[in-house]
C-alpha cells in the first residue's frame, strides 16, 4: 500500500482487487495507518484498483463516517462505473482517472493568464493550467464555454481532462487553426481584414445576454481593484476610482474578460473564440480596458516586450488597436474615440497597478517606474472624467441616423423631412435651417441627377448631431460614378446678370454656407461630408 | 409646396409665392414666367409667404431678370432675412432689386 502524507492529508494508495477475501486485511492495514498519522483528511488513490467488491465499498462507507470529506481519486473507468452504480459518485467526490498527455516538444500555440496551448497532434489542442490543482478552474472553463456556445458564440469546448506531469489539461479539437496574433505577424497586409473580423466577434460577444447569475459580475470584480487601489492612489483619486467603477450600471450582456488576438482563432474560414475563463457579464468598458492593456497598457514602458507576447510589434498593435476602436464605436469622431480610449485606459492602468503590486512589482525598480507611470496617467485621467460610461456619451456627441433611399428627386421631399426630423433635437436658428436644408437639396439632386445617370440607384443620407461643439454633420453616400463637385470653379458672383451663366451655383451656396465639406472617394462610393456649426 | 397667384394689372404682371421654391416646384414657376411674359414691361416677385429658395429657384429668377433686363424692370418684394441672406452669399442682392 503506497500512501503518502501532506499537510495533515492522507494519501492511501488502493491496488489490485478488494473483495470480501482481502477486505478485512485492507481495512485494518488502513486503521493502522489513519491511527499512526490521525490526518484530518483522507483521499484514496485508486491509480491501480481494478475491482472492488461490496465488501470494500463498506470499507470506505466505515472511513467516511470519522472522516465526511473523504474522496477518491484516479479512478479507472470499470471502477468508476461501481461507485457510480452505487451512488457513491453521488455521496462524495469520485474522480476519474486521467489521461497522461505529454507536451514535451509540441509547439506552443498560445500563453495566456492561466495556462499555455499545446498543439498535440495535427488536430488536438491541450491548455495546461499553471496552478496544480486546476481542475475546478477546468470545469469552469467547460462550463463557461459551453454555455457561450448555446448562447451563440462559436468557440471550441474541451472533450477531455487529461494530467500533464504534474498539472492538468484540457484537451480541444482545433485543426488547421491560427491565432490572429499568428495571422498578423506573418501577414501584416491582412490587417484590415483581421480587425474587421475581430470587432465582429466584439460585437457578438456584447450583444449576447446572459441569463442572470449565470456568469460572474465585471463590475464587483472591478469594484474589488478600485478598493485595493485606496492604499496606493492619493485620497481623491481612489475616491474617484472606486465612485466611477460603481456608477456603472448592471449589465447582462456578455464579455470575454482576456480578449487578443493570441484568443482568437481562425479554422478554415471559421472564427473561433477561445480561453473562455475569465468570461463574464458587464459593461463594454471593461473589456476594453483590458484590449487596452493587451495592446498598449502592458507595453508602455517597454515596447519591445509585446514582441514575445504576441508575436507582433509596438506599432502594428497600436494600428490594431486604433481600427479596432473606430470600427467598434463606429465613428470617425476622434473626440469620442478619444474619449472612450482614456475611459478605457481607467479600468486597464488600475488592473495593471493591481496585478503588478501584487506580484511584488514594488519591489523591482523597473516595475516600480511601470507602475509610477501608469499610476501619473491614472491620476490624470480620473480627473477629467466624471463617467465611465460611453454609450450615452456616444449617443449625445454623436447621434446617428440613416436613411436608404432611391436617389430620385421624386424622393427630394422625403430627404428633407427626415433631415429636419433629425435637426428638430438641435434646435438650430431659421437661417441655419435653410442653408442646411439647401445645401441637402443640392446635394441629393445632383446624385439624382448625375451619379448613376443614365442608371438609376441608391443614397444613403446619414445625419449625425454632436453636443460638443454643437454641430450637425450630413454624409451623403452613393455608388455612382466617381465624381468630385468640389473640384468645380467658384462661380464669379459679381458678374451682372447678362453675364452670368445660369445654374452652378448650388455647389457654391453649399461651400459657402457649410462650415466644411469634404469629398472622398473609396472603395467605389461617393462620399460627401458637410459639417454646419450651429 | 409651393401655391403661385398672379395678378396682371395691363402691362405689370405679379406673381405671389407661397411655400417652398426648389427643384420639385421651381419648374411650376418656370413655366408660368415663360408662358405670361410676353408683353410684361415690370415683373413683380411677392415673397412675404415664401420659405425657402434653392439654387434651383435662383435659377428661374436669374433667367426672369436676363429676360425683363431686355425689355423692363423686375422687382422682388418682401424678402424674409433668411432669403435676403442666401441673395447676398450668392451675389443675387447685387443683381436682383429688391425692396
Amino acid at each position: 500500500m503506497i500512501t503518502s502524507w501532506d499537510n495533515d492529508k492522507l494519501t492511501i494508495g488502493l491496488e489490485g482487487r478488494i473483495d470480501s477475501g482481502n477486505a478485512a486485511g485492507v481495512e485494518s492495514e488502513i486503521m493502522d495507518l489513519i491511527k499512526e498519522k490521525n490526518p484530518s483528511r483522507i483521499v484514496l488513490d485508486a491509480e491501480n484498483l481494478d475491482y472492488i467488491s461490496s465488501a470494500g465499498l463498506r470499507i470506505i462507507l466505515r472511513l467516511r463516517k470519522t472522516h465526511p470529506d473523504l474522496s477518491i481519486i484516479n479512478v479507472k473507468s470499470d471502477v468508476y462505473e461501481v461507485f457510480d452504480m452505487t451512488g457513491f459518485t453521488e455521496m462524495m467526490k469520485v474522480e476519474k482517472a486521467y489521461r497522461r498527455v505529454s507536451v514535451e516538444g509540441c509547439e506552443e500555440i498560445g500563453r495566456g493568464a492561466n495556462g499555455s496551448l499545446y498543439r498535440i497532434d495535427k488536430d488536438n489542442v491541450v491548455k495546461v493550467y499553471n496552478h496544480a490543482d486546476a481542475l475546478d478552474e477546468i470545469q469552469h472553463e467547460r462550463e463557461v464555454a459551453r454555455l457561450a456556445l448555446i448562447l451563440g458564440i462559436p468557440t471550441a469546448i474541451s472533450y477531455d481532462v487529461v494530467k500533464v506531469g504534474d498539472s492538468y489539461g484540457s484537451v480541444f479539437e482545433l485543426l488547421n487553426a491560427r491565432s490572429f496574433s499568428r495571422i498578423l505577424k506573418s501577414e501584416p497586409e491582412k490587417l484590415d481584414w483581421c480587425v474587421e473580423e475581430y470587432v465582429k466577434m466584439l460585437k457578438r460577444i456584447h450583444s449576447t445576454e446572459v441569463p442572470e447569475g449565470k456568469l460572474p459580475d465585471m463590475k464587483e470584480t472591478a469594484i474589488s481593484w478600485a478598493k485595493f487601489m485606496q492604499d496606493y492612489l492619493p485620497e481623491e483619486s481612489g475616491k474617484k476610482l472606486l465612485a466611477l467603477v460603481e456608477a456603472v450600471p448592471h449589465d447582462n450582456h456578455m464579455i470575454h474578460g482576456d480578449y487578443h488576438t493570441k484568443n482568437l482563432e481562425l479554422q478554415d474560414d471559421e472564427v473561433l473564440l477561445i480561453d473562455m475563463d475569465t468570461l463574464a457579464v458587464g459593461n463594454p468598458i471593461f473589456e476594453l480596458g483590458s484590449m487596452f492593456n493587451a495592446y498598449r497598457g502592458f507595453f508602455e514602458l517597454d515596447h519591445d516586450a509585446i514582441e514575445s507576447f504576441q508575436g507582433f510589434s509596438y506599432e502594428l498593435a497600436g494600428e490594431f488597436w486604433e481600427k479596432t476602436l473606430r470600427a467598434y464605436l463606429n465613428t470617425d469622431n476622434e473626440k469620442v474615440i478619444r474619449s472612450v480610449e482614456d475611459k478605457a485606459r481607467i479600468i486597464g492602468y488600475t488592473r495593471l497597478i493591481r496585478r503588478s503590486i501584487r506580484r511584488g512589482g514594488l519591489e523591482d525598480e523597473h516595475k516600480r517606474a511601470e507602475i509610477e507611470l501608469w499610476k501619473s496617467e491614472l491620476i490624470e485621467l480620473l480627473d477629467k472624467y466624471d463617467t465611465l460610461l460611453f454609450d450615452n456619451d456616444l449617443e449625445k456627441a454623436e447621434f446617428h441616423n440613416e436613411l436608404d433611399i432611391e436617389a430620385t428627386e421624386d424622393n427630394l421631399n422625403a430627404v428633407m423631412a427626415f433631415v429636419d426630423e433629425n435637426l428638430e433635437s438641435v434646435g438650430c436658428s431659421m437661417k441655419s435651417q435653410m442653408q442646411i436644408d439647401i445645401a441637402v437639396e443640392e446635394v441629393f439632386v445632383n446624385i439624382c441627377k448625375y451619379a448613376y445617370h443614365p442608371e438609376k440607384g441608391r443614397a444613403v443620407v446619414r445625419v449625425g448631431v454632436s453636443d460638443e461643439p454643437v454641430q450637425v454633420k450630413i454624409t451623403f453616400i452613393d455608388h455612382g460614378h466617381p465624381y468630385d463637385p468640389l473640384a468645380k470653379d467658384d462661380p464669379d458672383v459679381t458678374l451682372s446678370a447678362e453675364d452670368r451663366p445660369i445654374g452652378g451655383l448650388g455647389i457654391f451656396m453649399v461651400k459657402q454656407t457649410m462650415d466644411a465639406v469634404e469629398y472622398e472617394y473609396k472603395d467605389g462610393t461617393n462620399i460627401l461630408t458637410l459639417v454646419k456649426n450651429l | 409646396m409651393l401655391d403661385i397667384k398672379k395678378n396682371l394689372e395691363g402691362t405689370k404682371l405679379e406673381f405671389v409665392l407661397d411655400g417652398r421654391l426648389d427643384t420639385i416646384t421651381a419648374p411650376q414657376l418656370e413655366e408660368e414666367v415663360k408662358a405670361s411674359i410676353d408683353g410684361i414691361t415690370e415683373l413683380v416677385f411677392d415673397f412675404s409667404n415664401l420659405a425657402y429658395v434653392s439654387s434651383a429657384g435662383l435659377r428661374v429668377l436669374l433667367s426672369a431678370q436676363k429676360t425683363m433686363n431686355d425689355k423692363g424692370t423686375m422687382v422682388v418684394r418682401n424678402v424674409s432675412d433668411e432669403i435676403q441672406e442666401i441673395f447676398d452669399v450668392t451675389g443675387f442682392s447685387d443683381i436682383l432689386t429688391i425692396e
